[in-house]
């Protein structure tokens, strides 16, 4: 009792600095999805469309390197390219985006079933209206999860915002570490986890709404 | 076949297990363990403790290196998963007693009473008087800004503080005692901007020319390298962060040729040859085993 009541006066205490950081760690995530999700998915689908397998397969590597550098590392070269703060965070956080959304995208895909594509096809659609009448609709569920997969990644991955300036929860979280306050630990933490969730349960109703209609 | 496969996976299993438990060293004496923080210099004071120690004794010492902040080191020495670590004086009052135990001061002899007293009791350990040297909070701007607009108190800094910005390590802004609230009312002045970050990227962002001042620890060896100079702390604000060894009292009581060696290396290492010591191995790459060695060569507690 006396936890929770200790609990209560440390919001009473810090909710203004808390909303802050959670409002830098939304904004920061939205960017950072939207820049994403505006840039990868559009590139999974023209790479289904490619012929040549070495590009794609060069594609698919880049994607992968940018996932293997170390976090300080990749922030450390951001630094002397764009400063410190907001933009080499989403910079940092965009590449290691990349990977999962990609490959979610490019595999969903592929995976749609030839036979509907050759019927578009003989139903006499042009190649653009194949993609967007039949082979979008059809792999709107494996987009949607590969974006509901790496929302909770990136939800997760900017709290390393807080190590080049850009704030966040995880400015909250490593204050935490610093100076022994596990109220700020845990505060941190979870509205960390809460957010990835309601942001997944949101994405699961439009996905149910979309696949019925 | 099959009991010949079960048989060896548990034997393996098991020795995995004694490994972990039994703790016995080449020469049939003991192996204690030392945490060491995320920082240079514990990772240096472990070393050095180990060459002792086993220089001079039949044990061992096992390190663990990059525990997070020193929160973490002790819960480890409560849980009896460390024996040793360095730790340091303004540690006090970092959130770990209630405000009526804890009577907060930047003298530096009060505070490490302090944390002898507090700590030694609340860990039933040992808080060794300080190895010599401090590594506390500090600001640092570059000698250059320094030298342009003639700033060389952090009252000085006051002047130009509309256009500094500074970058801190990720806990400055929500300390209590010794942040940057309690700066304000020392001082009478914020910054245009105070940004938490990486302690590394720190030094990258005052190099790259991206905020004007840091909060510089003292042992900083970035400090030298990047032409920064520290700031006089004219109104004695920051409280010292003057390192110790620490150590459980169960294994000094046990064996008191250890406890021999721990207190032969207080006042070993100075400030200064700390400084040189971490440049040493963040700048020069060397290894931490390597430049310790080398220091208690040239101290002659080494052969």
């Amino acid at each position: 009792m006396e936890l929770l009541t200790d609990y209560i006066d440390f919001w009473q205490d810090k909710y203004e600095s808390i909303l802050t950081y959670m409002w830098e760690h939304l904004v920061i995530s939205f960017v950072v999805m939207l820049l994403s999700i505006v840039i990868t998915i559009p590139l999974a689908i023209y790479m289904t469309k490619m012929k040549s397998e070495r590009i794609k397969g060069m594609i698919f590597n880049i994607a992968n390197v940018f996932q293997t550098i170390p976090t300080v590392a990749l922030l450390a070269i951001m630094i002397p390219l764009m400063g410190i703060g907001f933009k080499p965070a989403v910079a940092a956080l965009f590449l290691y985006a990349l990977l999962p959304l990609l490959r979610n995208t490019y595999t969903g895909i592929q995976s749609i079933d030839p036979s509907i594509v050759e019927a578009a096809k003989g139903m006499g659609f042009s190649s653009f209206g194949r993609l967007m009448k039949v082979e979008l609709p059809a792999a709107l569920p494996y987009v949607m999860s590969g974006i509901r997969v790496t929302t909770v990644y990136i939800i997760s991955w900017t709290t390393l915002a807080a190590l080049i300036g850009a704030g966040g929860l995880g400015d909250l979280i490593l204050a935490g570490i610093g100076y022994n306050d596990k109220q700020m630990i845990f505060t941190g933490t979870l509205l960390a986890i809460v957010i990835a969730m309601l942001l997944d349960l949101l994405f699961q109703t439009f996905e149910k709404k979309y696949s019925k209609a | 076949m099959k009991n010949f496969l079960l048989t060896s996976i548990l034997t393996v299993l098991l020795m995995a297990l004694t490994a972990c438990g039994g703790q016995t060293s080449a020469d049939g004496g003991e192996v204690f363990e030392y945490g060491a923080q995320k920082n240079t210099d514990p990772k240096i004071m472990g070393q050095i403790v180990k060459l002792l120690v086993e220089d001079q004794t039949d044990h061992e010492v096992n390190i663990t290196e990059d525990i997070p902040a020193s929160p973490q080191v002790m819960s480890a020495i409560d849980q009896e998963d460390f024996d040793f670590a360095t730790l340091y004086s303004g540690e006090v009052y970092n959130n770990h007693f209630d405000e009526d135990q804890v009577d907060y001061t930047t003298d530096p002899e009060k505070t490490l009473k302090q944390a002898q007293e507090l700590f030694g009791a609340k860990y039933d350990m040992k808080w060794y008087d300080s190895i010599g040297f401090s590594n506390q909070y500090s600001i640092a701007i570059k000698q250059s800004f320094a030298d342009e607009h003639g700033i060389e108190t952090m009252t000085d800094l006051g002047s130009v503080a509309d256009q500094v910005t500074i970058a801190t390590d990720n806990s400055w802004i929500e300390r209590e005692n010794d942040g940057y609230q309690g700066y304000q009312e020392a001082y009478g002045y914020e910054f245009a901007d105070a940004r938490g970050m990486d302690v590394a990227l720190m030094y990258k962002a005052i190099e790259n020319g991206d905020v004007e001042a840091v909060t510089a620890y003292t042992v900083d060896p970035q400090i030298i390298e990047y032409d920064l100079t520290i700031l006089e702390d004219d109104e004695k604000f920051f409280p010292p962060y003057d390192a110790s060894l620490v150590a459980r009292n169960e294994i000094l009581d046990e064996f008191p040729e250890v406890a021999e060696i721990l207190d032969s290396i207080v006042g070993l290492v100075s400030t200064e040859e700390m400084t040189e010591l971490i440049r040493l191995v963040d700048m020069e790459e060397q290894s931490t085993e390597e430049v310790a060695r080398e220091f208690l060569l040239e101290k002659g507690m080494l052969e």
